[in-house]
């Protein structure tokens, strides 16, 4: 490592610790103390109202239903981009990059596209089943997919990669076939990644808003997720509450990676 | 025979990996696979173990034929280069996988474990991690691990490739006691002519994808079939063009030797207990000689001097080729 003089040291620290604070820090904390500046009344009466209890619980199960489907979806693809050799593959490695890029509401208006109850382009066949997608749950689910799909991904292949076959190649030649291989031993060597790629996929998915935002068509107590309530309750002046709210949301996100940064064994990298 | 390879024949690309490749390895032998990087060598192993395929010719394993057979029912013991530990199981976790996956009962698996821990003396580190183990004792957790599933075969891959030179040295006896007490069939790669030549009963010699000979180590290092496997057992220098050993170079400052080459020494280099010589001779060759001190000071050698070489009678030599030195 390159030696640095102290005061340049003790500069580089001030310039990354005021910015991280000023962006990041200072604004979050002003969060929690709003929510907490009359104790915990503001809190509970938030909790209290059935709207609000209604808007979590659909982020909630909206949030579970896209990290499981981008979990298993991921790690699918992953194993694909590293183990497999197959035409169409840079492409695909492209294209999971595109919700990184791509903004949210453009995703929105896609699915509404394709979607849609009247002109889209599968819609009116779904909803001829009986499937409602856009203003429903599945929309928002495959909009918060969308923008979450390679968090997994782009966590766990560059451990896969790192990995190599080796370790595949020995269980098979001692009798395991594809799928013990798999269980025994290719997701056990990537846990922590799948791990980090579900926190970080959590994350996200909770605070989505602009996607699901046009999917859901944002019906108070039907198709209102928490980050839409925030954005309802503070255009009607109910300041207070929206910062309930959003502390809730920023508190989830905290404790995820929390939890995680302190279950992780240290000689992870050894 | 334990193991059969007729006729194999593998590309990648337009690389030719193995050429027509016939190999017949016995039953409880050790056997070499001998061959510069890039020969072809650990391609054959691999095809062995159904971890490769050939894109032609048959591998038959104690009479079954086992081409189209995959790894996992093929009952071989496989050791890789970079041990592929599993990182994530304790030494004994890793021994017992094989006998895990083929549904052993728990006392089998750990009295078998235990069994095989002792035979590769890891004992003591039965509950440790391979992170916390040295190179050679991953590699010999491997070997147990192969072991425990009673293999057919046992495959080694340039198994001391990775390790320093005593490690190498120490494991390299190690193996072939250890071949001594369980008598399993085993094919080893190695580009290393000396760990051939100390450990193997037999050795196949592997260049560009093609046997060039096979033999015990004292038929190949006595009655080489080419240039190329002369000069990869050890070193050999030219003289008459021919390939001889240079210690096989007979050097007298009279010219007292039947058939002998005039030439002048124009390097005298001490090594140790020998000294090393380059001679020029009149044909233009430049002959590397060997020889003990005693025997330089007894002849009075010293650079720029005159002096007339030849082989040794029953010199071991093979016709030189173009491209050897």
């Amino acid at each position: 490592m390159v030696k640095v003089s102290t005061p340049v040291r003790w500069l580089l620290r001030l310039v990354a610790l005021g910015y991280v604070f000023l962006l990041v820090a200072w604004p979050v904390a002003l969060i929690v103390q709003h929510t907490f500046a009359n104790g915990f009344a503001t809190l509970s009466e938030t909790l209290s109202d059935p709207h609000v209890q209604h808007a979590l619980l659909l982020t909630a199960q909206v949030a579970f239903w896209a990290v499981l489907i981008n979990t298993v979806f991921g790690v699918t693809i992953s194993l694909l981009l590293v183990r497999y050799r197959f035409p169409g593959k840079k492409v695909l490695s492209a294209l999971i990059d595109v919700p990184l890029s791509v903004s949210p509401v453009v995703v929105g208006l896609s699915l509404l596209l394709v979607y849609n109850g009247r002109t889209g382009w599968f819609g009116p066949t779904l909803e001829a089943h009986g499937l409602q997608v856009i203003f429903n749950s599945p929309a928002m689910i495959m909009a918060t997919c969308f923008v979450a799909l390679p968090l997994v991904i782009r966590e766990v292949v560059p451990v896969l990669t790192e990995i190599g076959d080796d370790q595949e190649q020995a269980a098979r030649s001692l009798g395991a076939n594809a799928r013990q291989t798999l269980w025994r031993i290719t997701l056990p060597s990537i846990k922590w990644a799948v791990i980090y790629g579900v926190v970080l996929s959590l994350a996200r998915s909770v605070g989505e808003f602009g996607a699901v935002k046009i999917v859901s068509g944002n019906f108070t107590g039907q198709t209102q997720t928490a980050t839409l309530m925030v954005e309802a309750q503070y255009q009607n002046f109910e300041h207070d509450q929206a910062y309930a709210t959003s502390f809730i949301l920023a508190a989830v996100s905290v404790i995820c990676i929390v939890v995680v940064s302190l279950l992780r064994p240290k000689e992870q990298h050894s | 025979m334990s193991i059969e390879i007729s006729g194999v024949n593998k590309l990648f690309g337009d690389f030719v990996a193995l050429d027509n490749v016939n190999v017949t390895i016995p039953t409880g032998q050790l056997t070499a696979l001998l061959g510069p990087s890039g020969g072809g060598k650990s391609t054959l192993l691999r095809i062995i173990a159904g971890l490769d395929s050939a894109d032609s010719g048959t591998i038959t394993i104690e009479g079954r034929d086992a081409t189209r057979l995959p790894a996992q029912k093929r009952n071989v013991g496989f050791v890789f280069q970079h041990y592929a530990v599993f990182k994530h199981m304790t030494v004994a976790k890793n021994v017992a996988f094989g006998l895990e996956i083929r549904k052993r009962s728990k006392a089998e698996v750990a009295e078998r474990v235990d069994e095989l821990l002792k035979l590769v003396h890891l004992s003591q580190f039965a509950h440790r991690l391979p992170s916390q183990l040295s190179g050679g004792q991953r590699q010999r957790m491997a070997l147990a691990r192969a072991l425990a599933v009673e293999p057919t075969v046992l495959l080694l891959d340039e198994p001391f490739g990775a390790l320093d030179a005593k490690v190498r040295k120490e494991l390299r006896d190690w193996l072939r006691r250890l071949h001594d007490e369980v008598h399993v069939t085993t094919v080893f790669v190695t580009h290393d002519q000396e760990e051939a030549l100390e450990v193997a009963d037999e050795i196949v010699v592997i260049n560009e994808g093609r046997v060039e000979q096979i033999g015990s180590p004292e038929d190949l290092y006595d009655t080489p079939a080419n240039d190329f496997v002369m000069s990869f057992l050890g070193e050999v220098t030219r003289l008459n063009g021919q390939l001889v050993r240079p210690h096989d170079v007979d050097i007298s400052t009279r010219p007292i030797l039947a058939g002998a080459m005039q030439g002048t020494v124009s390097r005298f280099l001490r090594v140790g207990f020998e000294v090393r010589l380059t001679v020029l001779t009149e044909n233009g060759e430049e002959v590397t000689v060997v020889l003990t001190r005693n025997h330089a000071q007894a002849l009075g050698i010293e650079e720029g001097a005159t002096v007339w070489v030849t082989a040794v009678p029953g010199a071991i030599s093979v016709p030189a080729m173009a491209a050897t030195p």
